[in-house]
């Protein structure tokens, strides 16, 4: 048994193991999502969610995939057609590559690249160039402002993103996702949630953000420009849109779980799990991803110029101070 | 040419909108060859409360000119109304504002009592208020629920359906229909409240009266996001108010007192005692509170109705074909988003000459014109929320 | 514009939704359930014939033109009278507005409201359902009998011309 998996160790049952995975997780938790949070949304609004199709519409996701794939796929007479066709695939590549380097158990990781960190930074960042492309693509005016808006929120929300992620860089000395977890080891009062509070709800808005999520869904704004930059999709490349949109929510649970709940270690050392601590790190992820559906059901969204107010003069400042707390504090206690 | 005259037109009309910003300064425009950006919010929209085309010219996100197209859901109802028999009219009536039915028919209703002088039993006048005061309330609370949906929560609204699907029940029980009732008759109501109808919905108020708090006070009120999106946001001065004729809240949440069930009463309201809520600040949030306030007062009212109810018949002696003299007869109510009223000419036939409606969501609209220039564009919504308009009353 | 500082109000709010996440939920799982429809609820129209005379009340007060009958005498009981008869009655279900006003102006209480509600078919000409002995056709808009009136002494002055005049309009509209 030892020797069959270290066999499967060598490439390239390395590297197709790897691409299946990271491929099945991506697309899963994007189907899984979509049910998952119209069950959410149902429960909170005093309904049942889908419940007819399978077991308490646990095929839902099925049938969504199965009429999406059905569908045609339209597109507007003056559409650009490259940059149309290819905005949906610059949206979810992101999505998809970052979870090369998240580490879901100890020596589980698909990369342990030394520079984790800015590789997750840098590769978010290519996620607003698809929101461009998809709403200048669209020769529409409604995209048009959709495009402006999310390009704007989602340059803007980065920096705060990015500040955040210091803290726990100063914490750990090294930029490796892999080393962050394992710093975090003994127990959950060693977690940086605890030293990092105020990064962390930072960190968390700023992923909303990131994700265009109520209450930051603006560029995608239902009520005044009946989904923004996406408008003018439908069928499978709306589906990529979509799904783009919900692994890059899983993504970043599951970056705020590595960075500040303390990624796969076990709230106590005596629930170890050795290998199988991949649980604890789905479990942490699923309860920050049912956090975000709660607030999307719960508050209004914001206007833009209050949305740049928030990015710009609540949230860098805070997270500036908090950074200079952590290094003045890691100077003294050493 | 004609754009220059467009925008002179639209400057006379606006006169804050288009001295904002980078348009205002000539050298900057024509260094920069900036343009509006002319954007049709069409008749296809899911939050326009309606079938409402709004034709604006926005400057990066700011609305420079707005202009409301209505008539896409028009019917000719006040045509059609000179085909039919005076009481067949009052279907059409239910109609025109599809959320508050009763009110419409009240207000038809009475501009014939008042053409005929017709007597109208008492017992008919307190269910008249009766009807009248759950329709209010089944009313302004999906009105709230509208303004949160559009500000972006999807969940207030489902519970403020909640609350109307039990108030449609009760109506159900009593009228047999849920949106359409048919049920105030020239000369009083169709028919007596069946049994243990009183007991129901005075349960019935105590329960909303213990949930309101929860679900559409502490959830909404205090909500920083909600307050930065609504505080400020569509500014109503007294004198503009007055000036392009709006009532009911978008009138009260700037600070004139005016309610027609007091100033000019009518049926049972004399003999019920209510406060008439108004607020001074004239924004969105204003009227929202405005809205949860009356809510309130109408839950008095009921309760005061539901107690000093009289004994008698519930319909006056008509005979079968109903002939009012020559003349004309006018009824005007205060419906849950303003005053309505109902003008009524008679030639002597058994079927109207003339019936005019003034809806209060027609005339409420006009405040689009004149208010939104100067907002962004996601601040339209939550001034449709102020106006709360219905289609079916701005366009019958 | 004041920065919105997220603090207590939301958090509030967010405390209400997650206490009605966990409270029961109000869906009636139709069709499972069908829940008891009240007395006076207006459902589908339907006819006891037995009972119907054939006044075409109901036809003329319906403001949709939905009902249409085909009007003959026959002769019931053998008294050598014939009586005016329904040989052909439809109500046209992809027209009726549940108003009732037909309900309320027979003179013999014939026509009814059930408590059914659910009207489904595949075709529109399906929705027109017939009661009598002949079929009457759904596609024609059905116009009311006017009888002839004797003129009136007085000109076009007085009740009749009025009535008149209205029924005109009526067959106008129709």
């Amino acid at each position: 048994m030892g020797a069959f998996v270290n066999a499967l160790d060598q490439e390239p049952w390395r590297f197709i193991i790897s691409f299946l995975v990271i491929v099945v997780l991506t697309l899963n938790t994007a189907a899984i999502l979509t049910l998952a949070e119209r069950k959410v949304a149902g429960y909170i609004q005093l309904r049942y969610g889908p419940n007819r199709t399978g077991f308490r519409g646990i095929l839902q996701p099925a049938a969504d995939v199965i009429k999406l794939f059905v569908k045609e796929n339209v597109a507007p007479g003056k559409a650009d057609r490259w940059v149309f066709l290819a905005a949906p695939i610059a949206m979810f590549v992101p999505a998809a590559v970052i979870w090369m380097v998240v580490p879901f158990a100890p020596k589980a990781v698909v990369t342990n690249l030394n520079i984790g960190l800015l590789f997750v930074v840098s590769t978010t960042s290519i996620g607003a160039l698809g929101v461009i492309m998809a709403g200048y693509g669209s020769h529409s005016n409604f995209s048009l402002l959709g495009a402006l808006r999310g390009a704007a929120q989602m340059i803007s929300y980065e920096v705060p993103l990015i500040l955040s992620l210091l803290g726990t860089i100063i914490l750990t000395g090294s930029l490796s996702l892999s080393d962050v977890v394992d710093k975090q080891a003994g127990g959950f009062w060693h977690w940086y949630i605890w030293s990092q509070l105020p990064m962390f709800a930072v960190f968390y808005i700023a992923s909303i953000a990131e994700v265009k999520r109520v209450p930051f869904d603006l560029p995608e704004g239902e009520s005044e420009i009946v989904g923004g930059y996406q408008i003018e999709y439908s069928g499978m490349t709306w589906a990529m849109i979509q799904a783009s949109e919900f692994a890059s929510m899983g993504l970043m649970s599951a970056i705020t779980v590595t960075l500040f709940l303390g990624g796969w270690q076990p709230p106590f050392e005596f629930l170890d799990l050795g290998n199988f601590d991949w649980i604890w790190f789905g479990l942490k992820a699923a309860l920050v991803m049912f956090t975000l559906q709660w607030v999307r059901w719960s508050v209004p969204r914001f206007r833009m110029d209050q949305l740049m107010d928030l990015g710009w003069k609540v949230l860098v400042p805070l997270s500036l101070v908090w950074l200079l707390v952590t290094a003045a504090g890691t100077l003294i206690v050493g | 040419m004609l754009k220059e005259e467009e925008r002179r037109r639209a400057e006379t009309v606006v006169p804050g909108g288009r001295e904002s910003g980078r348009l205002a300064r000539p050298d900057i425009r024509d260094e920069f060859g900036l343009e509006t950006m002319d954007m049709n919010m069409g008749p296809q929209h899911p939050s326009m409360h309606g079938l409402l085309r709004l034709v604006l010219e926005l400057d990066g996100e700011t609305v420079v000119r707005c202009d409301p197209v209505m008539g896409y859901l028009h019917r000719c109802q006040e045509k059609i109304a000179e085909n039919r028999l005076y009481p067949a009219v009052i279907p059409l009536t239910d109609r025109l504002d599809y959320l508050a039915n009763i009110h419409n028919e009240h207000g038809y209703c009475m501009a014939v009592e008042d053409l005929m002088d017709v007597e109208v039993p008492p017992r008919a006048e307190a269910i008249r208020v009766l009807m009248s005061e759950l329709m209010r309330l089944a009313s302004h609370i999906p009105s709230i629920g509208f303004l949160l949906l559009e500000l972006g929560a999807f969940s207030p609204i489902l519970y403020a359906f909640r609350e109307r699907e039990r108030i449609q029940d009760i109506f159900e029980a009593i009228t047999g229909a849920r949106m359409m009732f048919h049920y105030i008759r020239i000369g009083g109501v169709k028919a007596d409240l069946p049994e243990g109808m009183e007991e129901r919905i005075w349960n019935y108020i105590e329960s909303l009266e213990a949930s309101f708090k929860r679900d559409f006070i502490d959830l909404i009120e205090g909500n920083e996001i909600f307050v930065a999106r609504t505080r400020g946001v569509g500014k109503l001065t007294q004198q503009k108010a007055l000036e392009i004729g709006l009532t009911g809240p978008p009138l009260r949440c700037t600070g004139v007192d005016f309610d027609v069930r007091r100033d000019y009463p009518y049926s049972w309201y004399p003999n019920v005692e209510f406060d008439v809520v108004t607020d001074e600040a004239g924004d969105v949030e204003a009227s929202y509170r405005v809205r949860v306030k009356e809510c309130y007062q109408s839950m008095r009212i009921i309760k005061q109705v539901l107690e000093k109810m009289p004994e008698g018949e519930v319909m006056a002696d008509l005979g079968r074909r109903l002939r009012p003299p020559e003349g004309e007869g006018f009824g005007r109510v205060e419906g849950p988003r303003g005053e309505f009223a109902v003008h009524v000419v008679s030639d002597g036939t058994d079927v109207p000459y003339r019936v005019h409606y003034r809806d209060p969501s027609f005339v409420n609209m006009q405040m689009l014109q004149e208010i939104v220039p100067g907002h962004y564009l996601p601040d339209i919504m939550p001034i449709m929320g102020l106006i709360d308009p219905v289609s079916g009353g701005w366009d019958k | 514009m004041a920065m919105p500082q997220i603090g207590q109000g939301t958090l509030k709010g967010m405390g209400i939704t997650l206490k009605h996440l966990l409270s029961k939920k109000i869906t009636r799982q139709y069709p499972e359930y069908k829940r008891q429809m009240p007395e006076r609820s207006r459902g589908m129209l339907t006819v006891d014939m037995d009972r119907c005379i054939a006044c075409l009340q109901c036809m003329r007060i319906c403001p949709d033109h939905c009902i249409s009958i085909d009007q003959t005498k026959r002769d019931f009981d053998g008294s050598g009278k014939p009586k005016p008869f329904a040989v052909g009655f439809m109500i046209d279900d992809s027209r009726c507005m549940y108003c009732s006003l037909c309900v309320e102006v027979c003179p013999v209480n014939c026509i009814y409201h059930t408590e059914e509600f659910e009207v489904q078919a595949y075709s529109r000409l399906e929705l027109a359902r017939q009661f009598g002995e002949r079929p009457v056709d759904p596609t024609v808009d059905p116009k009311p009998q006017v009888k002839k009136k004797r003129p009136v002494r007085g000109g076009s002055k007085g009740k009749a011309a009025a009535k008149k005049k209205a029924a005109g309009k009526e067959e106008e509209a129709a």
